[in-house]
């Protein structure tokens, strides 16, 4: 997956372990000079219906799609069926077969809807598109995405848009070490330090929208998050002395594995 | 259709069914003598007309009340439309169906308020920028013109076959052509889902015969496509490509994708796929999003 500490999903190989958001940003000035600032090469986007009459400026007007590896995704759905169709029109939108699936199965918190997740990955997975599905910090779904063929996980921090940071650091921890595939850490990424420490656990990259989008200077905040996400990818490299302690993280069945009535 | 039938009231729904169904709207004229109009309606009704209106400038609103609710009577007991020009008052009286508002009326929302919601409310438009405006209000119909110059509105300058199909190029509601009509399928060609005459059918030595043509030829023509677009209803011309609707709309091919319904359609075909009636078009681009 990873050649000269470049990631490669799918068809892009990327430097830039951040992916940049493009969501609620202030102006389409803003965006285009936090993405500059971020040195992101993959950007997020949505897939919506075209104003038919009057204003049709788009936050995106600034920038030149063609530079970036765009990852559309399938935000507004609520069951695999509609997860599909808006990746079907984002391909036709955007001639790129990549997605990140997003199934909402709780509209309050936005978090996803595992079940509906899976299915869609599997079905864009079987249509030859390079999936990428938002998914809650679930250990085991994560691995059964990934066995699916998704050519990454992305396991949300914390609710979208929440800024919460890391809230099941054992989980994602779990999931970055265990997943056979890149984990890219999605959602509730609210400061640099939540990027630099889940790039120091091995994560592949980091999404981040609202955590530059929201922020008092987003080009500014977008030029932090980098250099934390660049500070956590060395890290990582280096190893980290705290991992060589044995036992740290520790767990163990309460019911005995022997005995179990199969086999 | 019951109602119909026995003359009932139709409801709000199938008001607007009827409405959507319609060809032949007759507007009556001034010169007329009052006492002759009911005869005249019934005529203009048995021949084919789905609307008729009672517009006369001359007489105070509230000496026509009788007169409106016998024509609102004879309109329902042959299955058509009855509505009154200009006042809202009038229409409440005589319990029309509906009331047909010029530039300079009653504002449109006024009139919602105070008819509630089953009466239907038209208004006139005489530029592509009133027919966009009317987009945006609580109406039923607009129409268009006037097409020709009329001795019935000599103030009015004509302004063509232009301004139907500017408006039906916009509109989400059925567009009357009206203005010096004589025939009825130029109009419905140019983006008119119905054809409105005065002196056709009120001026015309038979009146029942005149309707019946004028609604034959209009049924005949070949009409504007009903599709949904985007969520809206839309009209588009026969033969429209998709390639054309979308020039029409402003849109360049790159950076969007076209559904039709539930089919992406590719890129290379929008230029051969024609649009058809009752389409589910979606067109759709990147957004900002996380």
């Amino acid at each position: 997956m990873e050649e000269d500490g470049r990631l490669r999903l799918g068809t892009a190989t990327l430097r830039s372990r951040l992916i940049h958001g493009t969501g609620k940003f202030p102006s389409a000035q803003v965006l285009a000079q936090s993405i500059a600032a971020s040195g992101a090469e993959m950007i997020t986007l949505a897939v919506r219906r075209l104003h038919l009459d009057g204003d049709r400026r788009s936050e995106l007007e600034g920038l030149d799609l063609a530079r970036y590896q765009l990852l559309p995704n399938t935000a507004g759905a609520r069951s695999a069926d509609e997860a599909v169709r808006l990746a079907h029109l984002a391909r036709a939108a955007g001639l790129s077969d990549f997605i990140k699936v997003e199934v909402v199965g709780h509209e309050a918190s936005l978090l996803p809807d595992p079940l509906a997740t899976f299915e869609a990955t599997s079905r864009l997975v079987a249509e030859g598109y390079t999936v990428l599905p938002y998914t809650s910090d679930d250990v085991a779904l994560a691995l059964r995405l990934a066995e699916a063929g998704a050519a990454a996980v992305m396991p949300g921090a914390a609710p979208i848009g929440s800024t919460l940071g890391v809230l099941n650091p054992h989980n994602i921890r779990l999931i970055i070490e265990e997943c056979p595939v890149p984990v890219i850490v999605d959602a509730g990424l609210g400061a640099p330090s939540d990027a630099l420490r889940v790039m120091e656990w091995g994560a592949a990259g980091v999404l981040v929208n609202t955590g530059i989008a929201r922020a008092g200077n987003p080009v500014e905040m977008a030029r932090a998050f980098a250099a934390a996400v660049e500070a956590g990818l060395l890290a990582h490299g280096a190893g980290l002395a705290g991992d060589a302690v044995e036992g740290r993280r520790g767990f163990g069945a309460s019911t005995p594995a022997a005995g179990l009535p199969v086999g | 259709m019951g109602d119909l039938e026995t003359g009932g009231q139709l409801g709000t729904e199938q008001l607007r069914i009827r409405l959507g169904a319609s060809r032949l709207y007759v507007v009556t004229d001034d010169l007329s003598p009052l006492e002759s109009l009911p005869a005249l309606v019934e005529a203009a009704v048995a021949g084919g007309a789905d609307l008729v209106q009672l517009r006369r400038k001359r007489e105070p609103w509230a000496d026509l009340v009788d007169l409106a609710r016998s024509l609102r009577d004879s309109c329902r007991r042959g299955g058509a439309i009855f509505v009154v020009n200009d006042h809202v008052d009038l229409a409440l009286a005589a319990d029309a169906d509906g009331v047909h508002l010029g530039q300079g009326d009653a504002p449109v929302r006024e009139a919602r308020e105070r008819l509630g919601e089953r009466p239907l409310i038209g208004l006139s438009t005489h530029t592509p920028e009133q027919a966009l405006r009317a987009q945006l209000l609580p109406l039923d119909y607009i129409a268009a013109g006037p097409v020709r110059a009329t001795p019935t509105k000599p103030e009015s300058v004509e302004v063509g076959f232009q301004q139907v199909t500017a408006a039906a190029q916009v509109s989400r509601v059925p567009v009357v052509a009206i203005g010096g009509l004589d025939e009825g399928a130029s109009a419905i060609e140019a983006g008119a889902d119905m054809v409105a005459v005065v002196r056709a059918v009120c001026a015309a030595p038979d009146p029942r015969q005149a309707a019946q043509r004028l609604r034959r030829e209009a049924e005949a023509a070949t009409s504007w496509r009903w599709i949904r677009l985007n969520g809206e209803s839309r009209k588009s011309p026969p033969g429209e490509t998709l390639l054309e609707l979308l020039a029409r709309l402003g849109v360049e091919r790159s950076g969007v994708a076209v559904e039709v319904d539930g089919r992406i359609v590719p890129r290379e075909h929008l230029a051969t796929e024609v649009v058809c009636e009752g389409a589910v078009v979606e067109v759709v681009h990147f957004v900002g999003g996380g």
